[in-house]
């Protein structure tokens, strides 16, 4: 039966999710946060046709109802992530919509839901700030974090609504009929499914619709939503490509190896962020591999041709150094607002001059930055680096070969040797020289581990791991406080040389920041003894030795 | 939440189509919206193809043995739900009595099941049937608003004032009247004097006048609201204007 007469009252219905803006209890019947029950319809695709969608309907009609359709409607709805997956992470789904016009965006996930209107095309990637305000953004905001979102999938749905009527034409179930075709990065051949919107009051016709479909040929239920399903026919796996692991038995040098070719991954896959400037992590990802790279090199580069380390340990020091200062005053912009937030003399206006200082540095520091890493050095180095670690990867392999597992063992036990020594010399009068000594070789060590976890227990890695964090979060504190307050001093010295001189109460409110920091360093100084002291302790040494055989 | 009642003690006035069209307004224009038919013959129930049928009837609703959730449905309309009629309903004056022992709660009775309902909407339609009993007392002493449809005759007025007089005799549940007429034809030269002369002199009298035409009658057929079937018709836009009226005077 068409009906268009009595599909006056429909509204726009998404095909995945419930309409948000419907909060009356007539529509929450369905628990807010829940996907209506869906299923998979194998026959063959209906493109929307009325018809077509009718007769795979039919089996509804069967018993006491008849069926009317709604509009059909065509829209293209991209799925945004951050490159790290985060939203997913937490259980959201961040979606643009649109037929015509810039359309909407929406978030949809565990006990969040909203959709905001959007005015004009959104540009993509985009962070928390360039996202149009609204709903949709507050219901993303804390998972994206400091990250961008991007488009991770785009399809093309064709979307047909169909009311199930009772003998008083009263629409006692909604159906959404959806066909979703997957366009880009891939096209997927059309995943078709139906949801069923149960309408408050009239439950008991839901479920035996649900029945009644259930029970013909063609339609089959389905895990998951439809997010899920696209992104399995598009192959894509929504996680962070973990770059292969060490084994036990591979040779010293290859496992090495592989680990550094890691990390050289991770280096090459954030440069491009880095330089479109879409967020922040992906400086600090690269800045992250390179500390590891190098860290590794120092532990454990002696298994490598000598030439080969010579030829790039010092390109890694060069890129670690040219990455310093954006990511430096990256940090300072991060927590410029909880900076302006710890003042207690000083207003927040105070600060201004400075937050534009820190956004001028920065820009000039970006652009250097990019300089480097579209230069010929860059190239060379990254592409010369994997290739040569690719040689040693896939060389030919003997038995008697130092195993990885034997040059963990022996590389963890000289590190945690080094760690310990320096950590029972600590007294509260050491210099600040030995307690950053400390930092690093604790670094070190937790950059080591972290390479030879496939070869460790498990549970005494977690653990020591865990120790091991304690005493590296106040050590990083202490460290923070001196550099900070060293650095305000520099960032001052700046302002007042500038040709536009700062208000006295801005070089006031720095100084009160600056403060701040001494104070931090002196908290984490004495919070240290006891913390070394735990550390050191037997329960520590009892699980580094369980950590490796 | 606010209530609005759709109220006079005449039959056949254009209470029930008044309650219609405003709460499908109402919802339309974002108010999470209920309309409940407290009248047994069910029109308004009727219209929204709804059958009128509320299990345990009114004992069991108005004694607070059934939760008013249960008896919710949901109208083909995005954000408004109806509470359904009931041929039970015909008695809610004696279940009113007969559940609550002092004559305070039982005039109080309906206020206390809607304010069950205060987190899910945010404006309830009562439509009533032409009385004057228990139910209606509860009915004013339930609504915020009375919306109270007249057919512009000077009998008609009559009846306006006596319901003014009796809402002035209720002690702290005052309600708001608001007056407004119904069917009025243009053609009669009483309706238009009337309408043109009484907004001004009388407080509670809306200027707007739903005027009588055969696509306000066509609901029946239609078993729809007005505005979701003519939607730019003059009558839709009568009614419209009312409900502006009304939001301003019950602000979300
Ligand atoms: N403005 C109008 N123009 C034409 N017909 C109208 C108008 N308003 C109402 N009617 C018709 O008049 C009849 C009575 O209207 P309605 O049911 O709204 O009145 P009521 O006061 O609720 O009646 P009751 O007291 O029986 O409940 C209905 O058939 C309705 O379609
Ligand atoms: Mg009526």
């Amino acid at each position: 039966m068409l009906n268009d007469r009595r599909t006056r009252g429909f509204q726009q219905v998404n095909y995945n999710r419930p309409n948000s803006v419907r909060s009356s209890p007539g529509f929450a019947a369905v628990p807010k946060d829940s996907h209506p029950p869906s299923l998979h319809w194998r026959g063959e695709p209906t493109r929307g046709e009325a018809e077509a969608v009718l007769a795979a309907l039919e089996p509804v009609t069967a018993s006491r109802y008849e069926l009317s359709v709604g509009p059909r409607r065509v829209r293209t709805v991209t799925y945004l992530d951050t490159v790290d997956w985060r939203l997913r992470g937490k259980g959201l789904v961040a979606s643009h919509e649109r037929a015509s016009g810039p359309g909407t965006l929406t978030i949809d996930g565990d006990g969040v839901s909203g959709t905001t209107r959007l005015t004009e095309l959104p540009q993509w990637p985009a962070r928390v700030e360039q996202l149009p305000e609204g709903e949709a953004r507050d219901g993303m905001a804390s998972a994206m974090w400091v990250r961008a979102v991007g488009p991770v999938l785009r399809s093309r749905a064709v979307t047909r609504e169909v009311a199930v009527l009772d003998d008083e034409g009263k629409t006692v179930v909604r159906l959404d009929w959806a066909e979703v075709t997957g366009i880009d990065p891939v096209a997927t051949p059309p995943l078709v499914r139906v949801s069923l919107w149960p309408v408050l009051g009239y439950g008991r016709d839901a479920k035996r619709v649900r029945k009644a479909l259930r029970a013909a040929e063609g339609f089959a239920d389905v895990d998951g939503d439809l997010y899920d399903g696209l992104l399995t026919a598009a192959g894509i796996v929504p996680e962070e490509a973990a770059a292969p692991a060490i084994t036990r038995e591979m040779p010293a040098d290859v496992a090495i190896a592989t680990a550094l070719h890691g990390f050289a991954g991770v280096i090459a896959v954030n440069v491009n962020g880095v330089l479109d400037d879409i967020d922040t992590e992906f400086l600090h990802d690269l800045r992250v591999a390179v500390r590891r790279t190098r860290s590794l090199l120092k532990l454990a580069g002696d298994v490598l041709p000598p030439r080969l380390v010579a030829r790039y340990e010092p390109d890694f020091k060069w890129l670690g150094d040219i990455t310093t200062p954006t990511r430096d005053l990256d940090v300072y912009l991060l927590e410029f607002d909880a900076l302006t937030a710890m003042l207690v003399a000083g207003e927040p206006d105070d600060l201004a001059p400075f937050g534009e200082l820190l956004r001028a540095e920065r820009e000039k520091a970006r652009r250097t930055l990019a300089r480097a890493l579209r230069s010929q050095r860059f190239t060379r180095l990254i592409e010369g680096w994997q290739a040569a670690l690719a040689e040693i990867i896939d060389r030919e392999r003997s038995e008697a070969e130092l195993s990885a597992e034997a040059l963990a063992g022996q590389r963890v036990r000289r590190m945690v040797k080094k760690v310990v020594r320096r950590a029972r010399s600590i007294t509260p009068e050491s210099p600040s020289e030995s307690v950053h000594d400390l930092r690093k070789r604790c670094k070190e060590l937790r950059y080591l581990l972290e390479v030879v976890k496939p070869v460790c227990d498990e549970a005494a890695h977690r653990a020591v791991i865990k120790d091991l964090k304690k005493v590296q979060d106040i050590l990083g504190a202490f460290q923070d406080g001196e550099v900070q307050s060293e650095s305000l001093r520099g960032f001052a010295e700046r302002l007042q040389a500038g040709n536009r001189r700062p208000p006295a109460a801005t070089l006031l409110a720095m100084g009160e920041l600056s403060a701040g920091f001494v104070d931090m360093q002196l908290r984490a100084r004495h919070d240290l003894t006891e913390a070394l002291e735990r550390f050191l302790g037997p329960a520590t040494h009892e699980r580094i030795k369980a950590l490796l055989p | 939440m606010k209530v609005v009642a759709s109220y006079n003690v005449k039959g056949g006035v254009g209470k029930t189509t008044a309650a219609v069209n405003l709460a499908y307004l109402a919802s339309a224009r974002g108010r999470r919206t209920l309309i409940w038919d407290l009248d047994p013959q069910g029109a308004a129930t009727y219209l929204f193809r709804v059958k009128p049928k509320v299990k345990g009837g009114s004992a069991k609703l108005v004694g607070g043995a059934r939760p008013v959730e249960a008896a919710l449905k949901g109208t083909d309309f995005h954000g408004l739900d109806l509470l359904p009629a009931d041929f039970t309903y015909r008695n809610m004056d004696l279940d009113l009595a007969r559940s609550h022992r002092k004559a305070g709660k039982a005039a109080r009775a309906l206020a206390r099941l809607l304010r069950d309902l205060a987190d899910d909407y945010d404006v309830v339609f009562l439509d009533t049937p032409p009385s004057l009993s228990l139910v209606s007392e509860n009915v004013l002493r339930a609504a915020d608003l009375v919306l109270v449809p007249i057919i512009p005759t000077v009998l008609a007025l009559r009846t306006f004032d006596q319901l003014a007089e009796f809402v002035d005799t209720l002690d702290r549940d005052r309600p708001r009247l608001h007056a407004f007429f119904s069917m009025a034809d243009r053609r009669k030269a009483l309706h238009r004097e009337i309408i043109a002369d009484l907004p001004r002199r009388r407080e509670g009298v809306s200027p707007t006048a739903i005027p009588a035409l055969s696509v306000i009658e066509q609901m029946a057929v239609r078993r729809a609201p007005l505005p979701a079937y003519a939607p730019n018709s003059p009558a839709a836009r009568a009614f419209e204007s009312l409900w502006s009226e009304i939001a301003e005077l019950l602000p979300a």
